[in-house]
């Protein structure tokens, strides 16, 4: 029962007047980013990102994550009343949580979405509480070999599991991997890649680029399709909270099997909220009574989707605070928050901050609490935020990008290179290049660096240093089979054709 | 949308052969003591370069199929630069008059000339927004925003 102190240990620490300020603040501005289109949970947290560099590093985690859970939170609400997605992770619940709000159910469709993915949430928590010590225990004994490995396989998922172009999610990656290494040498320390700038010497800022990839990426892109709010009105009574309950009890089933699901596909490197929640839809359709309901408003669909993508967001942190690798990429930008803050993600910090850990995780259940209560109490407000015009919107998020990125290091050198990632991103993103893998890389670049390099030099340059340590081998064979994924895939689909059955679509 | 393609597999194929061409000029092998700085960084290139030829492959083999979507649906790109070049403005103006200054600007110009919304909201907004962001950033979290060559002067704080 050490975890169970430990996580007392924590709530001391997450109850402090300050930290429960710091995480109402967190979910509430998580909620407002989660309800605008244009502006996503990971260019929402690394935007807000410098506000932490001079609060302590526990409030600094807490206040980032409590961000995404109000993102998580908040993209439903814009899905449902709008029939726009204010997050990609709210596209799936837009399928079943817009024809209800359309059929004068807005209420229930809320209630649906918030009250499921709040236990979610809860679940992913206590799983995530008994799971990461062991996992941070395990991964104490990585030596540099085993690093690589799980790094490896974190890339291997954006081939294999991901959609679109595997070529792309390298190209993507490997030019991610590349800014990573401009600056100086992690190992040595002589210049490289500098091009004899003095300027590009501390190297690119994962928050500049992230920011302008996702944020003034998105920016642009929604530009294009000038969005018009015209949606329904919703408040969450009662009698929706009390239909909730009674519907989500008789499809408990799809709750637990989403749940279980979305956990799982958190942990997953690089596959967050958004994979998860597609996932979970298309499950709770395959195995459901009435499939035929679905896109029609099925409480099925809303409560799946949410419940899926909620506790994705809680499993994507597993990863980063036990092995130092993070499970989407909104974790990716947490994670490099760490390292702002002076501290080195992975199992070590279960043993050298243990306050910052469990006063993390404490946080979790904290800032989930106020989440579902802010949501269920204060909906209207929150809908009223896409009543803003447009023209007073784009401007201040452009400003508030442009205040993220100087933050970093203090010049305005940061500002154009925000335009030339944002000008990068809209290009990607129409040419349906994944940027996940770009901003994972460029955040674990020198990890990955280090850690090959330094086995290298375990093993004198022999690459078999990978398959001859059982964890090591172990991890690379599996990416090396995830890299094969998209060759094998067409072979997979003729087998399956072939032999007429049609087995759960878990690609 | 082919074209478009196109451009950025060779933009990358050229950022592909830069970082190449440095990893070879830093040592792409084995050091005294391991692998040299240029190593990592050479590999990257090759899987970089592979891909992008790959990409670039794929562009012109369907070629005919990308050419139907164009890269701008009809209208984006004047909305695109409506957006675009005001905020490219704003990244200038910062440089010069700092932050404050800058934001009462571009809010004014963007909210009134590319929004059309009245002259009461635009002002309002102009002058709420920057004093928010100087409460925020510089009293409570305590960090200093620009404020430019003119700046000190023309602001009081």
């Amino acid at each position: 029962m050490d975890a169970f102190l430990n996580l007392l240990g924590g709530f001391e620490v997450a109850i402090s007047p300050y930290n429960l300020v710091i995480a109402g603040v967190g979910v509430f501005l998580g909620v407002i980013i989660g309800v605008l289109p244009g502006l996503g949970g990971t260019s929402g947290v690394a935007i807000l990102l410098p506000l932490t560099f001079t609060m302590p590093p526990t409030s600094a985690i807490v206040f980032l994550s409590c961000i995404y859970w109000g993102a998580l939170f908040g993209g439903a609400i814009t899905s449902i009343l709008f029939n726009i997605p204010g997050e990609p992770w709210s596209v799936a619940v837009m399928f079943d949580g817009y024809p209800m709000a359309r059929d004068g159910r807005a209420g229930q469709a809320l209630a649906l979405a918030f009250i499921p993915g709040f236990f979610a949430a809860f679940i992913a928590v206590v799983l995530f509480t008994f799971f990461a010590p062991p996992l941070a225990e395990l991964a104490l004994r990585f030596g540099p070999p085993e690093t690589f490995a799980i790094l490896l396989l974190a890339f291997s998922t954006f081939t294999g599991l991901g959609r679109g172009s595997p070529m792309k999610s390298v190209a993507s990656a490997t030019l991610g991997f590349i800014l990573a290494s401009v600056g100086l040498d992690v190992v040595t320390g002589r210049p490289r890649l500098t091009f004899d700038s003095i300027i590009l010497l501390s190297g690119f800022s994962f928050i500049t680029a992230s920011i302008g990839a996702f944020g003034v990426g998105e920016i642009l892109q929604s530009a294009e399709e000038r969005l018009e709010f015209r949606g329904t009105q919703g408040k969450v009574g009662l009698g929706d909270l009390w239909l909730t309950i009674r519907e989500t009890g008789r499809s408990i089933g799809t709750f637990v099997t989403s749940t279980v699901l979305g956990f799982w596909i958190g942990v997953l490197p690089g596959t967050g909220a958004t994979p998860a929640s597609f996932m979970a839809y298309g499950l709770a359709k395959q195995y459901s009574k009435h499939p035929e309901k679905f896109g029609t408003g099925a409480p099925e669909g809303i409560i799946s989707t949410q419940s899926a993508a909620q506790s994705a967001g809680i499993g994507a942190l597993l990863p980063m605070v036990t092995l130092g690798i993070p499970g989407s990429p909104t974790a990716a930008v947490i994670l490099g928050g760490l390292y702002i803050w002076g501290l080195t993600p992975g199992p070590m910090l279960f043993i050298e901050q243990k306050d910052f850990v469990w006063g993390l995780i404490a946080s979790m259940y904290i800032g989930n609490v106020i989440g579902v209560l802010m949501c269920v109490l204060l909906v209207p407000v929150f809908a009223a935020i896409l009543r803003v015009p447009a023209p007073i919107l784009t401007p201040s998020i452009i400003l508030l990008s442009s205040i993220g990125a100087y933050a970093v290091n203090n010049t305005t050198f940061d500002i154009w290179l925000l335009l030339a990632f944002g000008v990068a991103g809209y290009v990607f993103k129409k040419l349906n290049y994944p940027l996940a893998p770009f901003v994972v890389a460029l955040v674990l670049g020198d990890m990955t660096e280090e850690a090959l390099r330094q086995s290298l030099i375990m093993s004198s340059g022999s690459l078999w240093i990978f398959f001859t340590r059982p964890i090591a081998a172990v991890g690379v064979v599996v990416a090396l089979a995830l890299f094969m994924m998209p060759l094998l895939r067409p072979g997979i689909a003729r087998l399956r054709n072939g032999l007429g059955a049609v087995p759960p679509a878990q690609a | 949308m082919k074209r478009a393609e196109i451009i950025t597999a060779l933009a990358l194929l050229v950022i592909a052969g830069f970082v190449m061409r440095e990893a070879i000029r830093l040592g792409p092998g084995w050091g005294e003591a391991g692998p040299r700085g240029g190593f990592f960084p050479f590999w990257l290139s090759v899987v970089l370069g592979l891909s992008s030829l790959w990409i670039l492959f794929q562009a012109l083999r369907h070629g005919s199929q990308l050419a139907r979507n164009a890269f701008f649906p009809p209208g984006a790109i004047r909305q695109v630069l409506t957006v675009f070049l005001p905020m490219a403005g704003a990244f200038a103006l910062f440089e010069v008059v700092g932050f404050y200054v800058t934001a009462l600007v571009y809010l004014v110009f963007y909210i009134r000339l590319t929004g059309r919304q009245s002259w009461a909201l635009t002002v309002a907004v102009g002058i709420l927004f920057p004093t928010v962001t100087f409460l925020i950033f510089e009293r409570w979290f305590l960090i200093p925003l620009p404020k430019g060559r003119f700046g000190e002067q023309l602001l009081p704080f």
